[in-house]
């Protein structure tokens, strides 16, 4: 089934990238901020997010025929926080030192636009399947985009990556410093939007064009 | 779901979506449930143990690096030994809720040092820690955070080792032996006038707040555990005219 291998194809790719939903729909910009010091926090933040966006779009696809239009954002967020907490007490009792560093972030993941922004204009008008995908996609294009920006935050920030120091001494002798701004939260929304700005003026692939 | 599926066309009238409803919450909260239910012994366990590894990082023990849990244990029974006493300084054998507890580092049956626990408020919620003392009742050897909701990148960084390390060799009492306690500087402690410096850390920019805080709640717990430190204090005073600092024995000097 070639054809159906293109479409799943598709879905993938315009979540992780023509759709991106931090650089195209502008979703998901406060944890984008918050979590991006770091390099290590943006993965676990992406992953999480990446699984739940995944799974609560297939419980709300199959859900679909089901729910009551008049009731539909309580039931998604109903089903979106049951599964954040889940996953927050599977870190917390698996992964203690990662949840830990997360804090209050995987928390806020229900609060995240991402999630329910993929269950409105997707999961409910579509197949379970396709949403499970178009949920993985999302999920992808968050952590792309927040690995992008954390790797500049790190490395400009504090000049390191992973939290290995990677800019040498001899360079700090010579006069170079760390760029405070960039640990601060509108370090980041300077980055975003250069990375927005980039990304929508890159050929081929720009909101214009296609 | 099984009775909407039945009345698919129908399912916006009003039984529909109460019955909908109440399905939907039930099923949530029993997932809920389970999963804290049943993971509570795995984080409990976590707590307890992260617990232990701070203090063990108060006392200098273990480094940035976490070791294997059963090093952690091993070394926390050793090493580790939790102690209550009451305000005037008394050990207490018995549990008693007014007591003031906290931990006793010894090496070879020789008390190094003590602990003591930190919980105060911070910007967000509260932070807990471990502060660690040497034998001599005024000098910082350690300082670690257990749980905190600070700020990922500004007041987060009171668990960063960079940040911590500065609490070692820091003094509670001044020149004159009059109890000043440790704070966190606004910017470098180095910038502070010379007499301040000893009982200074460095700031975290951007997290003037949760120094301020946890500045406050050090120095509380300072004073409310005053009589331990002087219990230790007036310990080195006895040991350095017998120069026998290897008989230090807590039991001795509260006879």
């Amino acid at each position: 089934m070639p054809e159906e291998k293109t479409n799943y194809m598709e879905i993938l790719f315009k979540g992780i990238w023509t759709e991106n939903p931090v650089a195209y729909q502008v979703l998901g910009i406060c944890s984008a901020l918050a979590v991006t010091v770091k390099m290590s926090t943006s993965i676990v933040m992406g992953i999480a997010l990446t699984i739940v966006t995944a799974f609560s779009s297939l419980l709300i696809s199959s859900l679909r025929k089901q729910i009551p239009s008049n009731i539909r954002i309580i039931v998604e967020l109903a089903i979106i926080s049951s599964l954040v907490i889940v996953t927050d007490q599977i870190l917390k009792a698996f992964f203690y030192d990662i949840s830990k560093q997360l804090s209050i972030f995987v928390g806020l993941i229900i609060t995240n636009c991402i999630v329910l922004g993929r269950a409105e204009s997707f999961a409910l008008a579509n197949k379970p399947l396709d949403s499970f995908l178009d949920g993985i996609g999302n999920g992808l294009g968050y952590s792309l985009v927040l690995v992008s920006v954390a790797f500049l935050r790190e490395l400009l920030g504090s000049g390191k990556f992973f939290g290995f120091n990677i800019i040498p001494q001899f360079i700090f002798d010579a006069g170079y410093q760390n760029m405070g701004l960039m640990v601060l939260a509108p370090g980041a929304f300077f980055i975003i939007g250069l990375l927005v700005w980039l990304k929508n003026s890159l050929p081929g692939i720009s909101k214009e064009e296609r | 779901m099984s009775e909407a599926d039945n009345k698919a066309p129908g399912k916006n009238s009003k039984t529909n979506v109460i019955l909908f409803a109440l399905v939907l919450s039930l099923i949530c909260s029993l997932l809920i449930t389970l999963a804290a239910v049943g993971l509570k012994g795995f984080q409990i366990a976590n707590i307890e143990l992260d617990k232990k590894v701070n203090i063990l990082k108060a006392a200098d023990l273990i480094g940035n690096k976490k070791p294997a849990k059963e090093k952690i244990n091993k070394l926390y029974d050793t090493h580790i030994k939790a102690v209550m006493v009451d305000d005037q300084g008394k050990i207490l054998e018995t549990y008693d809720p007014n007591s003031l507890n906290f931990y006793v580092f010894e090496e070879n049956g020789v008390i190094k040092g003590y602990i003591l626990p930190i919980n105060t408020r911070g910007l967000w919620g509260k932070i807990h820690g471990y502060l660690a003392f040497e034998n001599d009742g005024q000098t910082v050897s350690g300082f670690s955070v257990f749980s905190h909701s600070e700020t990922p990148g500004l007041g987060g960084e009171i668990e960063s080792a960079w940040f911590q390390k500065n609490f070692k060799g820091k003094k509670i009492l001044n020149g004159q032996n009059k109890f000043v306690s440790v704070g966190i500087a606004k910017g470098k402690a180095a910038n502070l006038s010379e007499d301040k410096q000893a009982h200074y850390v460095d700031g975290i920019s951007g997290a003037t707040l949760t120094g301020r805080f946890l500045s406050e709640g050090i120095k509380q717990t300072l004073i409310k555990y005053d009589s331990v430190s002087i219990t230790f204090r007036h310990r080195q005073i006895k040991t350095q005219k017998d120069e026998n600092p290897k008989q230090i024995n807590l039991k001795n000097t509260e006879q």
